[in-house]
């Protein structure tokens, strides 16, 4: 078990040195740099060269990306375009901010998300699965930008209920933030528990489907002890990574919908900082990104090792 | 008894107060800006990263123009040049305070002005202030400035909207506090958030008509247009015209077109051949259509211009018509040796949005003269390095400056930035000829002349002139119908 686990972080080491490899290397090729595109117009002798001095770009890459990378383990990430801000303090109110957001949809899409999808398993192709299905399907194919804007349409512009985009103070606190979010979490939570209640709804038929289910039955195990009592916790088991690839998704991935809301996390700040051309933010991005997706998978896959006995049996017999 | 009536008589006086302090400055005016500086956002007006819908509102300059596009008065009163004009007098408005409560006076002008020359700070704004050598502190409420040459037209160049006056000594702070003699004083400095302006009550225009400007940061254009939909701000000035339509005709909006200085074109390199030959550069500019450019590339929302880069509202323009002329054309280049026209590549790239759209039209436009030109992309991050000034035909942009600033910038045969590599003696006489001269009609003459040379000669196709859209909540009242540097922010009233 223990080796496993070393292995596992081992593994997400190496992709994480190889993405911030790709990100270096891809900074790199590109034409021009970050100075000539800081001065524009401005880009030749002595501007360039001071320009060049004050953000480190006049020695070898290799011992750059030593430095960077060096820089990034001791969790500095270094300076911005113009070398003024330290991206740590840009970071640090974003991340804070994705979270909110994130935490705010996984407590209201994770639980409605299982609430529908057993509700669809267990009446498959009754009525209520009809009408459910449906909706999720609707949901999920109607890509966010849209289903953004439709709410904004109706609920800001013609209803007048709630206000449109998010325009709160850097920093906000929590308590700021709350009320300004409800849209943006509505419009996340409608693909995500959509997605999820499809993959429980699956989860459960299959397991519903399965011998031991129909041994119950046949035994005359009363209906719902059988199915929170067998059914439920063997049918959450696959979904559990696919909680783990929402939440990621949840804390980097929800570009549009921060875009679209004007909300101060993550997902703006990749499009702020690609727009203005802050390559030094957006490397610090990519990896922290990376991270995201790699700890949280890591965390799911020792989860569902932990809790499937088949899985833990397999390990004792080695 | 007698506790009561103190509380009601107090209360009523306090309520009358409010009442009228309401009616003086009242009301929260909303606008929003795009974040295009990032983390480097800040209040110092001659930096790279002003945050210039705040600066506009809580410093003031020496000189502004006016609404007809004049040199009128700011915080000077009166100037005159002696008769070379190459020293000018500026007398300075008496008893303007900071928002900080120290008086205003001649040596923060000479402070506030030569701070731009300043080479650590690095001012984009150092051009304007390029030919000034010294600035005398002639006594507490006058300067005299000094320039290298003569400058009929000197006063225009302190309109920059950059040229803005701040307390003597407060350059390190100035980007976090933004003090200056305005309108509006700035509360909280939130460049990521909202940043909360406050009404100066002691303003020397006048008490402003509204009492809070929230400043507020909106990096997405899509957003932006959501945010003025819903009511969030009151004021947009960057709302593509492929929107309008979601606006005209809507009561709760205002919308206006205003003609800006600000243009695109096509620069072919007079150093290098084919475009050597003055015959094909015209030929070239000759083949263009520049009101179908403007139809198809910006909508029609955009002044036709006839290769002159000065701007449509500006007194100097010359004002003539340049309609396509392919008989023409053909004729100059068979003259010149190409009686069957030739091959070029017009460079563009993403930098400026419209510049591939352009390069697409141009090459079905010119076509028709028999010239056959491929639109090459080249990466937008190094187009300034790489691209621009260095391939024989690219694209260019540039923003508004008085005509007597982009006639040097970009075609005086000593500018740094002369990018076609235009090198004239008549034109250059012309505009030395225009700033020495102190009688309007003969300065408008010479600047005229040099324009003319600019049509025959010239290897930069300047085919429009852009327009903005102006949208506003019908909230607002008495917003001046003019570019966003000469609005007189005290007037403005929200309802």
């Amino acid at each position: 078990m223990l080796i496993l686990v070393l292995k596992r972080i081992l593994l997400g080491l190496i992709t994480l040195f190889i993405v911030s490899l790709i990100t270096f290397v891809g900074v790199e090729v590109l034409p021009g740099d970050a100075c000539t595109t800081y001065l524009e117009r401005e880009a030749y002798g002595a501007a360039l060269e001071a320009c060049y001095k004050r953000l480190g770009l006049d020695i070898p890459a290799y011992e750059r990306y030593v430095n960077w990378a060096v820089g990034v383990i001791q969790g500095d990430f270094g300076y911005s375009l113009s070398g003024e801000m330290k991206i740590n303090d840009v970071l640090g109110p974003r991340v804070k901010n994705s979270l909110v957001l994130a935490s705010a949809s996984i407590l209201i899409g994770i639980p409605i998300a299982l609430l529908l999808g057993i509700i669809t398993a267990l009446w498959r192709d009754k009525l209520p699965d009809i009408i459910i299905s449906t909706f999720t399907i609707f949901s999920m194919t109607i890509p966010e930008f849209i289903s953004a804007t439709l709410l904004i349409l109706i609920v800001a512009i013609w209803l007048e209920w709630l206000p449109g985009i998010v325009i709160v103070p850097t920093g906000a606190s929590i308590s700021e933030l709350l009320p300004n979010i409800i849209l943006p979490v509505i419009a996340i939570s409608m693909i995500m528990t959509a997605h999820m209640a499809r993959m429980v709804r699956s989860s459960v038929i299959q397991v519903m489907s399965s011998d031991y289910v129909q041994m119950a039955i046949l035994k005359g195990v009363p209906y719902w002890k059988m199915v929170f009592k067998h059914v439920l916790p063997n049918a959450l088991l696959p979904a559990i990574n696919v909680v783990a690839l929402t939440i990621a998704w949840l804390l980097g991935g929800v570009v549009v919908t921060e875009v679209v809301f004007n909300y101060p996390g993550l997902g703006r700040l990749v499009i702020e900082s690609i727009s203005n051309r802050d390559l030094p933010v957006v490397q610090a991005l990519a990896i922290i990104l990376a991270s995201i997706y790699v700890v949280i998978n890591l965390i799911a896959d020792l989860l569902t090792l932990m809790l499937n006995p088949r899985l833990k049996s397999l390990q004792i017999k080695k | 008894m007698k506790q009561i009536y103190k509380v009601i008589s107090f209360s009523l006086i306090s309520l009358m107060l409010s009442f009228s302090l309401a009616n003086a400055s009242s009301g929260v005016f909303k606008l929003s800006h795009d974040l295009g500086f990032g983390k480097d956002t800040n209040l110092d007006a001659i930096t790279k990263g002003r945050l210039f819908q705040v600066v506009i509102m809580t410093q003031n300059r020496l000189v502004r123009k006016d609404l007809k596009g004049k040199v009128s008065a700011s915080l000077a009163t009166k100037w005159s040049a002696n008769s070379e004009a190459t020293e000018w007098t500026f007398n300075l408005r008496k008893g303007i305070k900071f928002h900080d409560g120290s008086d205003f006076d001649a040596e923060d002008v000479k402070y506030s002005l030569m701070r731009v020359k300043d080479p650590d700070i690095g001012s984009p704004a150092k051009k304007s202030m390029s030919s000034v050598t010294d600035i005398e502190v002639v006594d507490s409420h006058t300067v005299k400035m000094k320039l290298n040459t003569s400058f009929a037209d000197f006063p225009l160049l302190l309109t920059d909207y950059r040229l803005r006056m701040i307390p003597s000594g407060s350059g390190d702070t100035i980007g976090k506090t933004g003090i200056g003699t305005g309108p509006f004083k700035v509360d909280t400095f939130d460049p990521e958030g909202t940043t909360v302006l406050k009404a100066n009550p002691d303003y020397w225009e006048g008490e402003p008509g509204v009492g809070e400007v929230h400043v507020i940061a909106i990096p997405d254009g899509e957003a932006r247009v959501q945010a003025l939909l819903t009511g969030q701000i009151d004021m947009n000035r960057y709302v593509p015209f492929s929107q309008k339509k979601i606006f005209d005709g809507n009561k709760k909006f205002n919308v206006s077109v205003v003609p800006t200085g600000n243009w695109r074109g096509m620069v072919m390199r007079t150093d290098t051949a084919p475009f050597d030959d003055p015959k094909v550069r015209k030929a070239v500019r000759l083949a263009v259509d520049r009101q179908e450019l403007v139809d198809l590339v910006m909508g029609g929302a955009a002044t036709v211009s006839c290769d002159t880069p000065v701007a449509p509202s500006d007194q100097y323009r010359l004002k003539m018509k340049c309609p396509q002329d392919i008989k023409k054309a053909k004729k100059l280049l068979k003259e010149a040796g190409y009686p069957d026209g030739f091959d070029m590549v017009i460079h563009v790239s993403t930098k400026e949005p419209t510049w591939p759209t352009i390069g697409e039209v141009l090459q079905q436009q010119l076509a028709k003269a028999g010239i056959k030109a491929e639109v090459k992309m080249t990466p937008s991050k190094s187009y300034w390095k790489e691209t621009w000034m260095k391939k024989a035909v690219a694209m260019t942009r540039w923003n508004e400056r008085p005509a007597d600033s982009i006639l040097h910038e970009a075609y005086h045969s000593g500018a740094k930035w002369n990018e076609s590599f235009f090198k004239n003696s008549a034109f250059d006489k012309n505009l030395s000829d225009a700033r020495g001269e102190l009688n309007f009609g003969k300065r408008k003459k010479a600047y005229q002349n040099a324009q003319k040379t600019l049509w025959e000669e010239s290897g930069t196709m300047i085919p429009y002139h852009v327009s903005k859209l102006v949208i506003t909540s019908s909230r607002v009242k008495n917003l001046d119908d003019v570019e966003v540097f000469s609005v007189r922010w005290h007037k403005l009233k929200v309802d």
